[in-house]
C-alpha cells in the first residue's frame, strides 16, 4: 500500500475552510471591530467639511485594522496555541506554513469586509466618495496596513506564551497605537505638533499607515511622501515579522 | 516503503531542549501487528520520544523510519504514514463534530461524504451529537472523536499517548476494541501509558525508559520472568505474585517523580 500525501491546494482548501468557520462561530470579535469604525464614520460627519472624507475614511480603516489584525490574530493564535490545536496539525501531513497562511489569510479577508463595510457607510452617511481607482488603491493599502498590524500580533505572540498576557498585551499595545495615534493625528491635522514631533509621527506605523491610506483615497495627491511612507510601512511588517517568524513556537511548553 | 516486518524504526535517537536532554541513543523497532508499550515514570522522555516521531520536535542524533520513510528526509510522507492521538484532545471547540472528520479527511486526502459522517458518528456512539460543537462533547466523547481521527486514513502506524486518561469503563473498551482492529489489520501501534495492568494485559512488548534512556525491551512476561527472583522485585510484591508494576518500579525507583 503506498502512502499518499494529498496535494497542498486539497490541504489548504479544507484548511482554509476550518478557518472561516472557526472566524464565523467566534463573529463577536469581528462585529466589534466592525461596528465601532463604523460607528466613528457615522458621529465624525462634522469631521469630513473640516479635516476631510479621506482623513475620516483612513482613521476609521486604522482603528479596525489594529483591532481587527493586532488584537484579534494575536488572541486567536494564542489560544489555539495553548489548546494544542496547532500541535494536532502539525502531526497530519500539512506543510507549517500551510496553517498559517491560512489563518493570515482569513484576517485578510476579514480586513476586506471590513474596508468595503466602512466604505459603503462613509459614502450613504457621509456622502463621502472616491473616484474608482481611490476605492482599489485604498483596498490594497488596507491590506497593507493590516499587514503591519497583523505582523505585531505575530511579534506578540512570538514573545509572549501565556495566551492571558498575549491578550492584555494586545490590548495594551491596542490602545497605544489607537488612543496616541488618532489623538496625535488630530494635533497633526490641525498643524498643532511642533515640527520635530510631526516629523516622528509621520515616519512612526501609524502615521505611514495614516498617510498611505489617505494618499491611495485621492490618488491625485499620491507624492513622494505617500510613496515612502508605504515602503516604510513595508519595512515595518518586514522587520516584525522576521522577528515574529524566527521567535514563535508552536507550543506552550 | 519497505518490505521489512518493521512498521517503525528508531536508532540513537536523542532529543534535547537546550542544554536539557530528554532522550539519549535510544533505539527500539515496532514491528507489523504489534502494540508496544513505552513505559517511563513522568518526564522520563517518553513524550519527548513520540514528539521527535511525530516530527513535533527537532532530534539532534539517529534516525526515525516510519513505514519506510526517514522522517526527517520524507516528514510529510512519515506523517502520511501514521495516525496520532495527542495526550490532551486538541481540536477547534467551535467545529461540529462532522466539521471535525471533514476537516482531518481533507488533511489525510480520504474521501468523505455525508453517508460515511453518519456512518463514523453512529461507529463512535456520537449519531446524537452531530450538531454539537467539540467544546460541548463531554471529555469521553472528545477523546472518542479525538482517536477516530487518528486512524481516519487507515495508518500503517499508529501512535497514542496516554490515551485510556480519563475514560469510563465503557469508553475504554470501545478504545482496545478498536486498537486490537487496527493491529489486526497488521498495522503497528506505539502506545504510553502509566497503567500497568493495562500494558501487561494489551502490549505484546513493552520498551521501559528512564532519564531519557531506553532501559530493556522485551515482551511483558519475559520481563516478569527475568526478574522474578529479583530479591528486590519480590520485596515490591504484594500479594506474592510478581506483576509488570513489581519490574517497572525495581527498575525505575521508589521515588515519585515531578
Amino acid at each position: 500500500m503506498e502512502t499518499v500525501v494529498p496535494k497542498i491546494s486539497i490541504v489548504f482548501r479544507t484548511l482554509f475552510r476550518a478557518d472561516i468557520t472557526t472566524q464565523w462561530r467566534n463573529r463577536k470579535g469581528l462585529v466589534i471591530s466592525l461596528l465601532i469604525p463604523v460607528m466613528m464614520v457615522m458621529l465624525w460627519k462634522d469631521m469630513v467639511k473640516t479635516a476631510g472624507g479621506a482623513w475620516v475614511l483612513s482613521n476609521a480603516l486604522s482603528y479596525g485594522l489594529v483591532a481587527l489584525g493586532l488584537m484579534g490574530y494575536s488572541n486567536t493564535i494564542a489560544r489555539d496555541r495553548d489548546k494544542g490545536i496547532f500541535q494536532r496539525l502539525r502531526v497530519a501531513p500539512i506543510p507549517t506554513w500551510a496553517i498559517m497562511c491560512s489563518r493570515l489569510l482569513v484576517q485578510l479577508l476579514m480586513i476586506v469586509i471590513i474596508t468595503l463595510a466602512i466604505f459603503i457607510v462613509g459614502y450613504d452617511v457621509d456622502h463621502i466618495s472616491l473616484s474608482v481607482s481611490g476605492y482599489i488603491i485604498t483596498l490594497f493599502t488596507s491590506i497593507i496596513g493590516a499587514g503591519f498590524y497583523l505582523s505585531v500580533g505575530q511579534l506578540i505572540v512570538a514573545l509572549i506564551k501565556n495566551p492571558d498576557t498575549v491578550n492584555s498585551t494586545s490590548r495594551f499595545v491596542f490602545i497605544i497605537f489607537v488612543v496616541s495615534g488618532m489623538v496625535i493625528s488630530l494635533y497633526d491635522k490641525a498643524k498643532k505638533l511642533p515640527p520635530e514631533y510631526a516629523t516622528i509621527f509621520h515616519w512612526s506605523p501609524y502615521g505611514t499607515i495614516n498617510t498611505m491610506m489617505a494618499a491611495g483615497m485621492e490618488p491625485s495627491t499620491w507624492n513622494m511622501h505617500a510613496t515612502n511612507a508605504s515602503l516604510a510601512t513595508i519595512g515595518y511588517i518586514v522587520v516584525f515579522l522576521v522577528i515574529g517568524i524566527r521567535k514563535f513556537t508552536w507550543n506552550t511548553k | 516503503m519497505t518490505q521489512e516486518n518493521s512498521i517503525l524504526k528508531v536508532e540513537g535517537l536523542s532529543v534535547s531542549y537546550g542544554n536539557t536532554v530528554a532522550v539519549k541513543d535510544v533505539s527500539f523497532d515496532v514491528r507489523k501487528g504489534e502494540i508496544f508499550g513505552l513505559l517511563g515514570p513522568n518526564g522520563a522522555g517518553k513524550t519527548s520520544t513520540l514528539s521527535a516521531i511525530e516530527g513535533l520536535v527537532k532530534f539532534q542524533t539517529g534516525t526515525i523510519m516510519v513505514d519506510g520513510y526517514n522522517a526527517a528526509e520524507k516528514p510529510l510522507y512519515a506523517r502520511a504514514s501514521m495516525g496520532v492521538q495527542l495526550q490532551s484532545t486538541s481540536f477547534q471547540a467551535e467545529l461540529r463534530v462532522p466539521e471535525i472528520l471533514q476537516l482531518y479527511a481533507g488533511v489525510y486526502g480520504v474521501p468523505l461524504d455525508k453517508q460515511r459522517i453518519d456512518a463514523i458518528l453512529k461507529e463512535i456512539k456520537l449519531e446524537d451529537a452531530v450538531n454539537k460543537k467539540f467544546g460541548e462533547l463531554s471529555g469521553g466523547q472528545q477523546q472518542r472523536v479525538s482517536l477516530f481521527i487518528s486512524t481516519i486514513h487507515n495508518p500503517r502506524l499508529v501512535l497514542l499517548d496516554e490515551p485510556t486518561t480519563g475514560l469510563d469503563p465503557q469508553s475504554r473498551r470501545q478504545l482496545w476494541e478498536r486498537i486490537e482492529a487496527v493491529r489486526e489489520k497488521g498495522h503497528g501501534i506505539v502506545l504510553t501509558t502509566h497503567s500497568m495492568e493495562e500494558a501487561e494485559a494489551v502490549c505484546d512488548r513493552i520498551g521501559i525508559i528512564d532519564h531519557g534512556n531506553m532501559i530493556i525491551v522485551d515482551t511483558p512476561q519475559a520481563l516478569i520472568d527475568k526478574y522474578k527472583n529479583d530479591p528486590e522485585v519480590i520485596a515490591l510484591s504484594r500479594r506474592g505474585k510478581v506483576t509488570l508494576e513489581d519490574v517497572f518500579i525495581a527498575l525505575t525507583g521508589r521515588a515519585v517523580r515531578a
